[in-house]
């Protein structure tokens, strides 16, 4: 677990702001978009382990979905 | 909207009272002046009613209705709501017929993602929420009224015009046996979404309509589920649409689901699709295998609508309306009731020259302020609830799929419950002086607490003002209170006093209030506070009643 962690209101206004940021591309650029984002948002994650928990978790939530 | 063959009143479950056309005074040429009317015999002009008779205020109530509301509707009562039902002496019915929850769950794909609890202890005397069918709900409320001499209500009286200037209001009231007009002092609109009072003065709501549109179901089936709030998205049988269940007295279930954004609403609420789609969710969705009966549905669109001010001169605008909101999380009749006590005691202290008029003021800024607070609120809930575009249901899917193994992600399934709003801002409420570790901070309603078997801190409000002192008061306050005898003191943590009632409060309980001994809440008749104090002078009591009455004060 990571020691310090965003604020839920402040994960809520993310979700918000890629909700719009989503909205705003042709439907075609999702995939590459959210593969851009997650590059960009791991560049400021100065912990390897911490980027790859959360690989694990986004590729678990995929995977229970798809069930 | 019934199954064909039956009557808009014929439930299966409720027998619709039937209220007759009494011929007012107005009819044979007297000219009666009311203090207040108010239009609209649902639950929140009615609440309004009782606040009003409780302060020992007359008013005449009118509806073109002959009985209560088509369907059960409103369905959830905040414990917030039956304090105000509890304080209008009306609860026991309210408790007794209802079913309290404390519960909910969320699915996502049919499995259990997220339970939530509301927040609740063995110090509250009501449950967090409870189900109650509107028609109950109104059966209730009216039947209090009828019971108090200060409340008349006019049925079968429908307002068709409304004109007023600096000394009064006029109505405009068409009855079965003709019109008439009727005079008053001041005039509540608790007529509704479609208000005709708000129309007759040529204000309109403003706001957003949001996209999804729901059916709100209400089936008879047996079933020992217990009395939770559930929701499921994705579920496989209907996977487009989100889905609601709750329960209710007499064995009904309200099933609310979401209609995708190209079905034809005309369509979707004719009964063979209704049976269809609810047949489907109580097999596939609640796993049901008994027998079930359909009773009433109705279509449903979520809005955050209000008028930009809730008084405009001698009205007052209260429910729906003033304000729609979205059914996600249980504001419209909860904020409703609200208004109506907020109303209804201001005006009655205007009413009996004990405030000044400009009490009236601070109305608009409470109880719109609410509303303003609810639209954030239920704004967020809506975009979860009834995705309005790709990306907002993209990332609903993403932060649903995510909350099945990890917490962090769990409080987006969350359903944001109402819960009362705080007068911060309101020109009544007197910021905080000294500070205080815990307790209800000024603007917001007091918290209950158990002294006893049966027998809790809210049973002891008076009608008017409270003052909740803890412990010892110092001399100069305890020779004021001398000079406020409207003021009711409840004496916390003495054997006996002096200066008002005696009660118990152990340590537990002034650390409730955060409260050392010579601490004062200043608390108004809604139960919300005015001002606290660590402690108080005799001055400090003075300035924060003047604040809230006025110099009209004698």
């Amino acid at each position: 677990m990571t020691t310090s962690t965003l604020p839920f209101n402040d994960l809520e206004r993310v979700y918000e702001l890629l909700a719009e940021a989503l909205d705003d591309l042709p439907e075609a650029q999702e995939t590459p978009f959210l593969a851009q984002l997650a590059l960009a948002l791991a560049h400021r994650i100065p912990d390897l382990s911490e980027v790859e928990a959360a690989i694990r978790e986004a590729r678990r939530a995929s995977e229970d979905a798809g069930k | 909207m019934r199954p064909a063959g039956r009557a808009e009143s014929d439930s299966l479950y409720f027998d619709y009272p039937y209220f007759p056309f009494v011929r007012p005074p107005e009819l044979d040429g007297e000219t009666p002046r009311h203090r207040v009317a108010i239009v609209g015999a649902g639950p929140v002009g009615v609440t309004a009613a009782l606040e009003l008779a409780r302060h020992g205020i007359d008013c005449v109530v009118l509806d073109d209705k002959a009985t209560v509301n088509d369907g059960s509707r409103a369905i959830c009562l905040s414990r917030h709501s039956l304090e105000i039902l509890q304080q209008l002496g009306v609860d026991r019915r309210f408790v007794a017929k209802g079913l309290g929850w404390t519960r909910g769950r969320t699915y996502f794909r049919d499995r259990e993602i997220y339970r939530f609890e509301m927040p609740h202890s063995d110090q509250e005397r009501f449950l967090p929420m409870v189900n109650l069918q509107q028609q109950y709900i109104e059966q209730f409320l009216i039947e209090r009224a009828m019971e108090s001499e200060r409340v008349t209500l006019r049925w079968q009286s429908a307002v068709s015009g409304v004109t007023q200037d600096a000394d009064g209001v006029t109505l405009t009231v068409s009855t079965p046996e003709g019109d008439y007009a009727l005079a008053c002092d001041y005039l509540l609109a608790a007529d509704g979404a479609r208000s005709v009072v708000r129309k007759a003065l040529g204000l309109a709501l403003h706001g957003e309509a949001y996209e999804g549109r729901y059916v709100i179901a209400d089936v008879r089936l047996k079933s020992d589920f217990p009395t939770e709030r559930r929701a499921f998205f994705h579920s496989a049988a209907l996977p487009e649409a989100t889905i609601l269940v709750h329960k209710q007295p007499d064995d009904i279930w309200r099933i609310d689901y979401q209609l995708g954004p190209d079905e034809d609403p005309e369509a979707a609420v004719r009964e063979e699709a209704i049976r269809d789609r609810v047949g489907l969710i109580i097999r596939e969705v609640m796993q049901e295998r008994g027998d079930w009966e359909l009773e009433w549905w109705s279509l449903y669109k979520a809005h955050t609508l209000a008028l930009d001010d809730y008084r405009h001169g001698r009205v007052l605008f209260i429910g729906d309306s003033a304000h729609l909101v979205p059914i996600f999380g249980v504001r419209g009749l909860n904020n409703g009731l609200a208004d109506a006590v907020n109303a209804g005691w201001k005006l009655a202290w205007v009413l009996q020259g004990r405030a000044s008029a400009r009490l009236l003021d601070s109305y608009t800024p409470e109880r719109r302020g609410a509303t303003l607070d609810v639209f954030a609120n239920a704004g967020k809930s809506t975009r979860f609830m009834t995705p309005p575009s790709r990306g907002y249901r993209l990332m609903r899917d993403a932060a649903l799929a995510l909350a099945l193994d990890n917490d962090y992600a769990s409080p987006f399934a969350d359903p944001r419950q109402v819960t009362p709003y705080t007068y911060a801002e309101s020109p009544l409420t007197l910021a905080d002086r000294d500070a205080f570790a815990a307790g209800p901070r000024p603007g917001a309603p007091l918290i209950n607490r158990r002294l006893g078997d049966d027998d809790f801190l809210l049973d002891y409000l008076g009608t008017g003002f409270s003052l909740l002192l803890f412990g010892e008061a110092s001399p100069e306050l305890a020779a004021a209170l001398g000079d406020h005898p409207e003021l009711r003191v409840l004496h916390l943590g003495v054997e006996d006093s002096a200066l008002g009632r005696a009660l118990p409060g152990d340590a537990a309980l002034f650390a409730a209030y955060g409260a050392e001994p010579g601490s004062a809440y200043l608390v108004r008749p809604d139960r919300h506070l005015v001002a606290r104090w660590k402690r108080p002078t005799a001055a400090d009591l003075n300035d924060a009643l003047n604040t809230v009455l006025g110099d009209a004060r004698p």
